[in-house]
């Protein structure tokens, strides 16, 4: 048997948990500053268009300014996607609904002729209007809260009111986690980002709800003396080993789609990665501290009303 | 527990067997005409194999604003015939979803009297918001409003449909989103700007005289005879093309000077449509139509479609009807029938009527009037459509994207293999298969509810490997913890399994929860994730428990379960 973690290992988590949660606290915060100040939009929630385009030859950047700006798109963004061997290119320009068409086209024409002895392919062309862009970012915000507000009813449901938070309070880190850290990297935040964070939950849940388990297990079956707090270090102690084992077989994957997944699926991979990472480890931390604060909090209120009652 | 062991495995063996009978016409080709029971392939997604992506949006402040001012145009006039005298007013349009048309009477005395005339003309689909003196403010009926916007949609969708027939794509998708919006999904279409030439462009309006001395049971032996010879509608085909074959084929029976024609079925049911032997010449075209709208006969309350024609056109359609009195004339829109009204007597004057189906209840006539109108008058989209977003994908990058999310698959899945091997040796070797079993289900589920299969969800698929991973490492890491407590194998593997499932179940309904939120707000290429996602949940729980169970049974019989490899 090949053991990852040796049994009968038995690490204190949660006497650790005022310092761990302290920086879940402080990343949490910071990663919000991200969001709300560095996050570039993609066009799908800003609207406007973007062309992609590859060059059959090596082009430069500036080229590429150049000709764009005697065409009259002085205030479009250029830059490389993907490997630089591929010659591929993003165009970024910013127009109003009416003449987002036409925009497009006058750009496109102005590359086909331009770059006659260096063809241009137009390989993907997409154009958002900024109605389109605002229902887009509506129906993101939607999927997140819908999809939150029905994990924690099912774990209301099958665990207890107890767990709900939890699970809650765990999800909403490792999303703003994560689309802190894209905001950072000056990854664009687009659809694919929102389907990536969705995923991120899913899978943050299913951690969470394989540790939250456990505890139950040892709460129903195991010593009834021991405290939440012992039954928590236990249950995380009994799953560890599996907790890391399909991290690491997520990551294969998530890395690998990562570094061949080509141009399109790396924002996507990107999220998924950090999202795995922080996913484990707040199923371990995040929601578990949550539970035994709520848990002690009940407690200490119960015992308060208790005294109160004697007295 | 032995007794049914057989039961289960052979319903694996067949899940697998129809698995791999579902996916031959993917991965081999196929005769369309041949005798293999299944047509279907995979379908590709708008970024895998390159297309056009639109979202429509219905402009309806522009339809409302028409609507109103045209209603007041009507009132001025008919009440110049009462002789009560008023000027149209400004157009308030602070509630653009609901503007209000000012009308001021010439006399404030006639107030009482022009009320009572709107109200018995435009009863329900005009409303007076204000009075005052000789100042009138009118708007329309809400009922008007919603019945407009059902209408616009679907009879958008409608004409988007014909259109694309014409364009001859396989599986065009064309859906209604919300109550203003319309998405259609061209997959595989090159020529991006014909396509929206195409859907954007104003349809051809034409006046076709109908050959009714053919009778019915005629024109349904020549249908029959044109099946029997193999000239049916295909999907995919364009639709002008069908009717060429058709003519082509029936060339000896069909009149000269005449040719056949299609009502095309509302259902979009290739039997349903009704054939028409009509003209080949048109008698009236579009461009001799100045307006059409739907009117309100205030005698019998009946709704009827009322037409102005053009100089030139008014002397034409005085002409054609004098001369074709209780014959039928054909609305023909872009090639097809739209309806068929009886030409009651000689019209002249350049106005015309058709009175729609009598007798039948005012609701479903003004529905029709409406739709008519709405054809007539635009001859094409019944409203201004905007293009909201709009996404083009080129045929060479889905082709590089297949071959990089392919490569970047086959290593993500290679590593996570051999992980699982060194880790759980022979019990690795189950994993394993229940992740190609997993990967063969999914494709195949994929391709046998007809869905799509985008970028992402191929990057799905990959990732739901990586987490049905998961489920085999629960039950492993429990065997073992049996294992330890040193339990005999047989009782390990059991209980390893039991106390898993609930455990697995929890997971995955929490997870499928997220899917479900994705599949519900998610667009385009998202949607495939969703689908690919929870197909994958759905396939983990079997495989990586019920299948991986049953490999797990066979293994311990053959070893007789002396120790586990694990």
């Amino acid at each position: 048997m090949i053991e990852l973690i040796k049994h009968g290992t038995t690490i204190d988590f949660m006497g650790k948990r005022k310092y761990v949660m302290t920086f879940s606290l402080i990343i949490t915060l910071i990663c919000l500053y991200g969001i709300f100040y560095k996050t570039e939009y993609g066009v799908d929630f800003r609207g406007g268009a973007e062309v992609q385009t590859k060059f059959s030859k090596e082009v430069h950047l500036d080229t590429v300014r150049d000709v764009l700006g005697k065409a009259g798109f002085h205030d479009a963004s250029v830059q490389t996607i993907g490997q630089p061997q591929d010659n591929e290119i993003l165009i970024k320009v910013s127009a109003d609904e009416a003449s987002l068409n036409a925009t497009t086209e006058k750009l496109t024409q102005a590359l086909h002729t331009s770059f006659a002895d260096n063809t241009a392919e137009i390989r993907k062309v997409d154009i958002v209007g900024p109605k389109a862009g605002a229902e887009l970012r509506m129906s993101a915000v939607k999927a997140m809260f819908w999809a939150i507000l029905s994990i924690m009813v099912y774990m209301a449901i099958r665990f207890d009111f107890r767990y709900a938070p939890g699970v809650m309070v765990s999800l909403l880190h490792d999303i703003i986690i994560v689309a802190g850290v894209l905001s950072f990297v000056g990854s664009e935040f687009s659809l694919h980002t929102v389907a990536a964070l969705l995923s991120i939950i899913g899978y943050s849940v299913n951690d969470t709800v394989i540790v939250y388990d456990r505890i139950r297990e040892h709460e129903d079956h195991g010593d009834q003396t021991k405290s939440l707090r012992t039954h928590i270090n236990d249950a995380v102690n009994d799953t560890l080993s599996r907790t890391i084992l399909t991290s690491v077989a997520t990551l294969l994957v998530a890395a690998s789609m990562y570094f061949f997944g080509g141009a399109a699926l790396r924002d996507f991979f990107l999220a998924m990665s950090i999202g795995i990472i922080f996913g484990t480890y707040s199923s371990v931390y995040v929601a578990a501290s949550t539970t035994l604060f709520i848990d002690e909090l009940t407690r200490k209120s119960k015992s308060g009303n208790a005294q109160k009652a004697t007295a | 527990m032995k007794t049914n062991w057989w039961v289960r495995f052979s319903v694996l063996l067949v899940l697998i067997a129809a698995a791999v009978i579902v996916l031959l016409p993917t991965v081999m080709k196929f005769d369309e005409n041949g005798s293999y029971p299944v047509k279907s392939k995979i379908n590709l997604g708008l970024d895998l194999q390159g297309g056009l992506y639109m979202v429509l949006g219905i402009d309806f402040k522009k339809v409302y604003r028409d609507e109103i001012q045209t209603s007041a145009r009507k009132i001025e006039s008919l009440l110049k015939d009462e002789e009560i005298g008023l000027t149209i007013g400004a157009l308030d349009a602070t509630d653009p979803m609901d503007p209000k048309q000012a009308i001021a009477l010439n006399k404030a005395s006639d107030m009482e009297n022009a009320k009572k005339k709107i109200k018995t003309i435009f009863g329900n689909t005009i409303r007076i918001t204000k009075e005052e003196g000789e100042k009138l403010e009118i708007a329309m009926a809400h009922a008007v409003k919603t019945q407009i916007e059902q209408q616009s949609v679907g009879k958008s969708i409608e004409v988007i449909r014909n259109r694309i027939d014409e364009f001859g794509v396989t599986e065009p998708e064309i859906i209604a989103q919300g109550e203003d919006r319309i998405v259609v999904q061209l997959p595989g279409v090159r020529d991006i700007e014909r396509a929206k030439e195409l859907i954007g462009k104003t349809a051809k309006l034409e006046f076709k005289i109908v050959n009714d001395t053919i009778p019915p049971q005629t024109l349904q032996a020549w249908m029959e005879k044109a099946k029997a010879a193999g000239i049916v509608y295909k999907k995919g085909e364009r639709f002008s093309e069908y009717i060429k074959k058709m003519n082509e084929f029936l060339a000896k029976d069909i009149p000269e000077g005449h040719e056949l024609a299609f009502e095309k079925s509302p259902t979009h049911d290739e039997s349903l449509n009704i054939p028409y032997v009509i003209e080949a010449t048109p008698r009236i075209t579009g461009d001799d139509l100045a307006d059409a709208r739907v009117q309100i006969d205030p005698q019998k309350n009946q709704p009827y479609v009322s037409m102005e024609f053009k100089t030139q056109g008014s002397k034409r359609f005085e002409e054609t009807t004098g001369a074709n009195v209780g014959r039928r004339m054909a609305v023909v829109l872009d090639g097809n029938v739209y309806s068929a009204p009886m030409i009651q007597g000689k019209i002249a004057g350049g106005h015309a009527q058709i009175t729609l189906g009598g007798g039948a209840n005012f609701n479903k006539t003004m529905t029709e009037a409406r739709d008519l109108a709405l054809v007539l008058r635009a001859g094409a989209l019944p409203v201004q459509l905007d293009f909201l977003e709009q996404r083009t994908v080129g045929p060479n990058l889905g082709n590089d994207s297949i071959e990089k999310a392919k490569v970047a698959s086959y290593i993500g899945c290679g590593l996570v293999f051999l992980f699982a091997l060194v880790y759980y040796k022979f019990s690795g070797v189950i994993a394993i298969v229940t992740l190609l079993l997993n990967v063969l289900f999914t494709v195949a589920i994929l391709v046998a509810i007809d869905a799509t299969l985008t970028l992402p969800g191929i990057a799905g698929i990959a990732l739901t490997v990586g987490m049905a991973v998961d489920s085999n490492i629960i039950i492993f890491e429990k065997i073992r913890d049996e294992v330890r407590k040193g339990i005999s194998s047989y009782k390990a593997f059991d209980m390893g399994y039991n106390s898993a499932l609930w455990t697995i179940l929890d997971a995955h309904i929490t997870q499928a929860a997220a899917g479900f939120c994705l599949l519900n707000f998610g667009t385009g290429p998202i949607r495939g994730f969703a689908i690919t996602l929870l197909i994958g949940i759905a396939v983990t729980v079997y495989t990586a428990y019920y299948v991986s169970k049953i490999l797990y049974e066979l293994y311990m019989e053959k070893t007789d379960a002396k120790e586990l490899s694990i």
